[in-house]
């Protein structure tokens, strides 16, 4: 072993790479995306995530939070992120101007949405809130290579018009004849077109075979006992339903246990679950 | 494993040897009841003769109680360095639940994403086990502890007239031929030393029954009425947390010094029992409540790590049982566990 190579293998598994914050755009009152490009380029290259994986992004002097990557894994110059003003973190971040320097690392995440596994089948994604920027990830990837994939069905439910994500790619896919997208707010606003209500609400609609169906689901806490429940009446199978789940963390490589949920961590085993592991792991939902 | 006895007239020579030669840490009187580790100049200091440490010593200079990661410098570019220090260290007198506890430490600290501020001082420590009498609380025994056979470089047990050694590692064996001469174990110095196991087994009175628990805590584990019992009490302090050889969980903490200009990443043990433990952004809180806090306890204690590595992440020493203010004893729920499940 070189020197180098061993001085390399001593990098601290807690240390973060440098990125430039090269793009901000707001996306909602409480929510911008950030686009974050990893400023070594021999890293930058290396850095490859798979759709459902976080990162760790640190604010220098305040701390370290993760966020999910809601771009396409095919984006290989940067990486989006789409950050709520929630946090010390986050509330820092959405302070912060283009230039302004962060620090990453990941990508994390053991358990990401089987988007391999998902070929010639159909994709049925259940998304609430701020759960659509997880999923988000996959429903671009599926869409970049649309031939692999069967029926792709997007059920996104939000509290009112203003807070859904990415209005302007909702409508691009509403016009789009090989997506099936249903919106469902709690609180209409004059002329909305959607559904009202939660988003459990459409998933007794879902006409597609449950044997050549995967479903993600994504959203807050609260949303996921009763998506599985409806999801469980339509009999879709259990390790083809996954979930992203969110607990707290504080170092994204297993070691400081705050997401442990039985038996799992959240961070390497997770964050995205299958059902049938969930219905095994006390607490996750 | 190689054999060997140190007379006890040359036990003085070799640990004034090791005291000169190296950052020595040994256990010292405290006070009547309590004695610490930390680091030792004379072999006067030295009393291996202890019942009682409150913190564990492999955990404190392993993963001390805070340690800086990382070390930043903000100007037109922002300068990142971790931080991993250490220095050649001699452990000496640790007993054997605390270097099983150790060990577990190694594994959790290796699995997943090697800890390179862990492994570097672990690589860089010698250690020297020697048995010590269990305390009424200490269950050591039914958790498989109270004998080492790996994680040390000598053990030295004592037989009375002279120390029966077990060398395990190279870094050992050097220290067996530097200072005094050791001599070859014989046939009945191992028959003595069967005697010497058999009498401080027996020393164990505290017994838990340990074997059930992995399936029954799964069938009693919705029963509200039974872990409000068992945590009925819990101040959640965190005591148990603190003092525990296995526990690993930390904060990580970011601070700008006061030039506004170079900060600092640290990490700081942290308690899964305190209520802000499952605390998210946005005031979402996982784990909210005292029962369930205690019970992923246990869970993560007794069998989440038996899965993951086949060793409990509880050694048995019952440091929690003495810490604990509310008077909650790991041993006794263990042991309610079964007879939850019997009646």
């Amino acid at each position: 072993m070189t020197i180098e190579a061993k001085e390399k293998e001593k990098d601290s598994i807690y240390k973060p790479f440098i990125a430039t914050i090269k793009g901000i755009k707001e996306l909602s009152s409480t929510e911008k995306q950030f686009d974050i490009q990893i400023d070594d380029k021999e890293t930058r290259e290396a850095f490859n995530f798979k759709p459902g994986q976080f990162v760790e992004l640190t604010v220098f002097g305040l701390g370290e939070a993760p966020f999910s990557i809601p771009s396409s894994p095919n984006n290989k110059d940067y990486f989006e992120l789409c950050i709520r003003n929630v946090g010390n973190v986050s509330g820092a971040l959405h302070k912060m101007k283009e230039g302004d320097k962060v620090g990453i690392r990941g990508p994390f995440g053991k358990g990401h949405f089987p988007y391999e596994e998902m070929k010639d089948n159909n994709v049925v994604i259940v998304a609430g809130g701020l759960g659509m920027a997880p999923v988000r990830s996959l429903i671009k990837y599926v869409l970049e290579n649309r031939d692999d994939y069967k029926r792709v069905i997007i059920i996104y439910g939000s509290i009112n018009p203003d807070y859904l994500l990415y209005k302007d790619e909702l409508e691009e896919w509403q016009k789009r004849d090989d997506v099936e997208v249903r919106l469902t707010v709690d609180e209409p606003c004059e002329g909305w077109q959607g559904e009202v209500g939660v988003c459990t609400n459409l998933i007794p609609g879902i006409d597609c075979p449950v044997d050549e169906s995967y479903v993600v689901v994504c959203g807050p806490p609260v949303m996921y006992k009763f998506v599985i429940k409806e999801l469980e009446k339509k009999c879709f199978k259990p390790e083809k339903v996954f979930l992203s789940l969110e607990r707290r963390m504080e170092c994204g490589v297993g070691k400081c246990n705050h997401c442990h949920i039985g038996d799992k961590m959240t961070c390497v085993d997770g964050p995205v679950f299958s059902l049938w592991e969930i219905r095994n792991l006390k607490e996750a939902i | 494993m190689q054999y060997k006895i140190l007379k006890k007239n040359k036990y003085q020579d070799f640990v004034k040897g090791l005291i000169e030669d190296y950052n020595f840490i040994g256990p010292t009187k405290k006070d009547k009841s309590v004695h610490d580790f930390v680091p030792l100049n004379s072999i006067e200091e030295l009393d291996t003769n202890y019942l009682k440490t409150t913190i564990p010593p492999a955990k404190k200079i392993l993963f001390p109680p805070n340690e800086k990661l990382i070390e930043y410098e903000i100007g037109d570019e922002i300068k990142v360095k971790p931080v991993i220090e250490s220095s050649e260290t001699v452990l000496f007198g640790i007993n054997a639940w605390d270097i099983n506890g150790m060990n577990f430490l190694d594994k959790f600290f290796s699995k997943d994403f090697v800890d390179e501020n862990y492994w570097d001082k672990r690589d860089k420590l010698t250690v020297i086990g020697m048995d010590t009498e269990p305390t009424e609380n200490n269950f050591a025994l039914s958790m498989d502890t109270e004998y080492a056979t790996d994680g040390f470089d000598l053990y030295l047990h004592d037989l009375g007239d002279r120390y029966f050694v077990r060398v395990n590692t190279p870094k050992g064996n050097e220290l067996v031929e530097k200072y005094v001469d050791f001599d070859d174990a014989s046939e009945n110095d191992f028959k003595d030393f069967d005697k010497y196991m058999d009498d401080y087994r027996a020393q164990f009175s505290n017994k838990v029954n340990i074997k059930s628990f992995y399936d029954n805590f799964e069938m009693i584990y919705n029963d509200e009425e039974f872990w409000k019992k068992i945590a009925k009490n819990c101040f959640s302090c965190g005591s148990c947390n603190l003092v525990c050889p296995t526990c690993f969980c930390f904060n990580v903490k970011d601070d700008l010094k006061l030039d506004l200009k170079t900060g600092e990443k640290t990490r700081e043990w942290d308690s899964c029992m305190i209520p802000e433990y499952g605390l998210v952004a946005g005031g979402h809180n996982f784990r909210p409540n005292k029962e369930n806090r205690l019970k992923q306890r246990y869970r993560c204690k007794l069998k989440t790590y038996f899965d993951k590595f086949g060793q409990y992440a509880c050694v048995g020493c019952g440091r929690c049982i003495e810490a604990c203010l509310a008077k909650i004893n790991i041993a006794e729920d263990i042991n309610s566990v079964k007879k939850e499940v019997n009646v």
